[in-house]
């Protein structure tokens, strides 16, 4: 880009990415010592088991072939130049290597998640043009209490229901066995069902605010379909705050996962993450963190980037904020529309 | 199928012979009992083929051989390898297996073993004697550069030498080693390829780097979904004893840990599986009802008992300690919160270990003896929740919950309430898997749950010898105990080494250094249709001889 907010506009990128890089990286080690001020890991328990004492010079080899034996900052130093090899270690408890759990757990979940997010949007989306739209005053009632119908209902519990109809009455889906795709319906809708509750809520206020501005009576007036109006402008309107609560949702997709995979037998993320963190399993609760610290980064980054592509004032403000701070010469006063909307809307 | 409620109405036991080998009655019934059903095919062709689909409540953690061994993995480990020794469940008798014969020399220090021909790792590796040297010597000293630490029941080896020709293999001590034998029966004890010995520790952790020998190998694992054996073709070293001398029945097994107790059991019930471990005592009435068996095993070795600490306050006093002994109402325990399927315990051991003694009579429940005790001890004041006192202070005892046992949170609860008809204040703490050997450390715990089927009572030296783990953390060595510990482990024959337990019993019980509190008991629940499962003389079951008839 050769115009000069083009340049604006890569510089808080760069800048953007350069914090979420940060945040990680002090995640990592704010995770590291923490995990190594925490008392009790696998090899100690190992070594201490009443059920198989190990006697102290055995003891002695365990601890150094773990490079337990070394103090916080060596080891620190070990898992860090480690880290920069690309090799993530091993699991304590287990003795697989962490990239392979990880890889696994990751694999399972994303496609849960994935479905779940779809199912979650949808439902969001229906429940909430209901509690709006419907003509009939006993519809709307009834959709706009169902967030706090599926915020109050445990998620195990939706999961266990439906386990015993699906699987043990009606013998659809098995309870314990990986079938594939099929497998991530019943564990996704227990998901979606949970996490749709906000995203409902945010969209069901959005709309009707939205609803209630004056230019929808002006769009009204000129003639524009309803369902133009509610796609094109009401929707748009009522989701940078849904889209907001999408990053978050992300992060309670993870946190459901935990129990959506312990109820459906799925060895996912959720499912590593107990298991580690149970056994506090150092590098594997290590990854995990880290994981998810990416991943909400990400997220957050997307959606910061995203918002001024849904609506441009957002990039008209960011830009006015940094010609207040460094007032450039060269800036010009109102930036180039950048979207057809945009356009449109002027 | 009540097992338990069959054995003890049954066989007419004379005393010091049956031992109340209450396990073993358990496999018989069970083997012959299971095997022998009307309209069950008896041909073994009809018994070929099938999948076994087994839940089990954990996941596999670690398999490493003298490092690790949760209950589960024991119990796969057992399925995949053989032993140099055979213990028959049923009589406890060591028998031949990997070893054709054995003897030992008169001063208890050199034993030589016939290593059978024809067996073979599934890796192709032939077990030769050359196979079985090379696994005693990693089990007698470790390998400190892999962080893989010895048998911690193995005697002090000062050689082991193989001579293939002659197939013998020829381990020298250095000192007598009672247990020796029982050792190489015991699970931990299993043969291995050298290709798992040469392994980094990471790979032994496995099931999948588990060689072994036995009549399944490990076809796959996904960590955490499923584990899957397979029939070993060719398998023909089975213990000489059994019924069945070739292949294993099914052509597979399935392993899905199942964390979850509710899907568990409906997975179960829809159908879904054949075998689930570990049934809460509430459930077994009702999977008894729907039509699935419950069978409880229980295995010989250590019963399930409260060790009590001496460095914590107030149980330095033997007067106190001995009405906690009698202040346990343990009948009660089992009324309220167990099935028949699980029993009391009647001393340190469980019925069936070698030198089990009934010490029933000075467990019995008696709560006014325990006031008087306590009276004597100086607990003679009561605060206003009605615990003892005594100038001042409260006679209180801090506990953990195993986190071992999965029963256990309900049985501490009642434990405390009977100790609060005494008016001793029993607190419970809870913890998680990874902290609980932490917090055990600190001194003022004054209770710890003990015990695990175990091939031998030589764990009863490693627990609480001053020399090993001193486990009642004595603050002055007990002498008698330690020489009793001792002695046990160079004791020339069984029969001596028999009457040594019997006392080191005697001495514990009477000392009221630990509270018997439970037999150890292993709850499946099976679908009719599968028959055949035994289990080893510890407890953990065997698939070998089972069969399931839906092919």
């Amino acid at each position: 880009m050769s115009n000069p907010s083009g340049t604006g506009v890569t510089a808080v990128i760069a800048a953007r990415i350069g914090q979420s890089l940060l945040v990680i990286a002090l995640t990592y080690v704010f995770v590291y010592f923490i995990l190594f001020a925490l008392p009790g890991d696998p090899i100690g328990s190992r070594i201490n088991n009443p059920l198989n004492p190990i006697p102290e010079e055995q003891a002695a080899a365990i601890t150094a072939y773990y490079n337990l034996d070394r103090n916080a900052l060596e080891q620190f130093w070990i898992s860090v130049t480690r880290l920069f090899q690309g090799d993530l270690g091993f699991s304590l408890a287990t003795g697989r290597p962490v990239a392979d759990l990880i890889s696994q757990g990751l694999g399972e979940t994303v496609a849960l998640a994935a479905v779940a997010l779809v199912l979650a949007l949808a439902l969001s989306l229906v429940i909430a043009a209901a509690a709006v739209l419907a003509p009939w005053k006993m519809v709307r009632r009834l959709a706009g209490a169902f967030p706090v119908l599926s915020l109050s209902t445990p998620s195990f519990l939706a999961g266990l229901l439906l386990l015993q109809v699906f699987a043990y009455q009606l013998g659809w889906f098995s309870s314990i066995r990986d079938e594939g795709a099929k497998s991530l319906l019943l564990p996704a809708v227990t998901l979606a069902f949970g996490v749709s509750a906000p995203i409902t809520q945010v969209l069901i206020r959005g709309l009707r605010k939205a609803y209630n501005e004056p230019f929808i009576t002006v769009l009204r007036a000129k003639g524009v379909p309803e369902g133009r109006i509610f796609t094109g402008h009401v929707l748009r309107n009522a989701s940078i705050p849904a889209l907001t609560l999408f990053g978050l949702t992300v992060g309670e997709l993870l946190a459901g996962s935990v129990i959506a995979e312990a109820v459906f037998n799925r060895s996912g993320l959720g499912f590593m993450t107990e298991q580690a963190v149970r056994a506090q399993d150092g590098p594997v609760v290590q990854a995990v963190v880290m994981l998810v610290a990416v991943v909400f980064t990400t997220i957050n980054l997307l959606t910061d980037l995203l918002y001024p592509a849904i609506d441009p004032r957002m990039a008209r403000q960011r830009n006015n904020r940094r010609s207040a701070i460094r007032p450039v010469t060269n800036s010009p006063s109102t930036p180039r529309p950048s979207t057809a909307p945009e356009a449109l809307a002027r | 199928m009540n097992l338990s409620r069959k054995l003890t109405g049954k066989r007419p036991v004379s005393a010091p012979a049956a031992s109340l080998l209450i396990l073993s009655l358990i496999t018989a019934v069970l083997a012959s009992g299971c095997s022998t059903q009307p309209g069950s095919a008896s041909d073994s062709t009809d018994r070929r083929g099938g999948e076994l689909v087994y839940l089990d409540a954990e996941l596999s953690s670690n398999t490493q051989l003298q490092s690790s061994g949760t209950w589960q993995d024991s119990a796969y480990i057992q399925n995949i390898t053989d032993r140099l020794i055979y213990r028959d469940p049923e009589t406890l008798e060591l028998k031949p297996w990997i070893a054709e014969e054995w003897t030992v020399s008169d001063d208890g220090l050199t034993y030589t073993f016939l290593i059978r021909e024809g067996a073979s790792f599934s890796n192709g590796q032939v077990l030769d004697a050359s196979a079985v040297q090379r696994n005693l010597e990693w089990q007698a000293n470790g390998d400190s550069a892999k962080g893989i630490p010895a048998n911690n029941w193995f005697p002090k080896v000062s050689a082991v030498t193989a001579d293939d020709a002659a197939r013998t293999v020829t381990v020298q001590l250095t000192t007598p080693h009672a247990p020796f034998l029982n050792v190489l029966s015991f699970w931990r004890t299993s043969l291995v390829a050298d290709e798992t010995i040469n392994a980094p520790i990471e790979a032994q952790s496995q099931l999948t780097g588990i060689i072994g020998s036995g009549p399944f190998t490990v076809e796959s694992e996904k960590y955490g979904e499923e584990i899957v054996l397979t029939r070993r073709e060719g398998y023909a070293w089975a213990p000489p004893g059994l019924e069945n001398q070739g292949e294993a029945y099914l052509d597979r097994i399935t392993i899905i840990p199942v964390t979850e107790d509710s899907v568990r059991l409906g997975s179960l019930r829809a159908g879904e599986a054949d075998l689930i471990r570990y049934v809460q005592p509430s459930e077994e009435q009702t999977l008894t009802a729907a039509g699935l068996e419950v069978i409880s095993a229980r295995g010989v070795g250590n019963a399930n008992v409260w060790d009590l600490r001496q460095s914590a306050p107030f149980l330095d006093d033997i007067r106190v300690r001995q009405a906690l002994q009698h202040g346990i109402n343990r009948e009660q325990i089992i009324s309220d919160l167990y099935t028949e399927n699980w029993n009391a315990a009647t001393s340190i051991l469980t019925p069936g270990s070698l030198g089990y003694k009934d010490e029933s009579e000075k467990l019995a429940f008696d709560p006014e003896k325990s006031g008087q005790l306590l009276d004597d001890a100086g607990w003679t004041g009561r605060d206003a929740d009605g615990f003892r006192t005594r100038d001042g202070e409260q006679l209180h005892i801090l506990t953990y919950v195993d986190v071992f046992d999965s029963t256990s949170k309900p049985l501490f609860q009642l434990i405390q309430w009977q100790l609060k008809q005494l008016g001793v204040n029993l607190e419970i703490k809870e913890t998680d898997y990874a902290n609980y050997s932490t917090v055990l450390a600190d001194p003022a715990v004054g209770a710890r749950r003990n015990g695990w089927p175990e091939a031998d009572p030589i764990r009863l030296t490693v627990n609480y010898s001053s020399d090993h783990l001193n486990a009642f953390n004595l603050q002055q060595p007990d002498p008698v105990l330690d020489a009793l510990l001792a002695e046990q482990l160079t004791a020339a024959d069984t029969t001596a080494r028999t009457e040594i337990l019997g006392r080191i019993q005697d001495h514990i019980i009477e000392s009221a250094y630990a509270l018997p509190i439970l037999d150890d008991s292993q709850i499946f629940a099976l679908q009719p249709t599968l028959h055949g499962l035994t289990f080893g003389a510890e407890a953990r079951p065997s698939f070998y001889e089972t069969w399931t008839e839906t092919k």
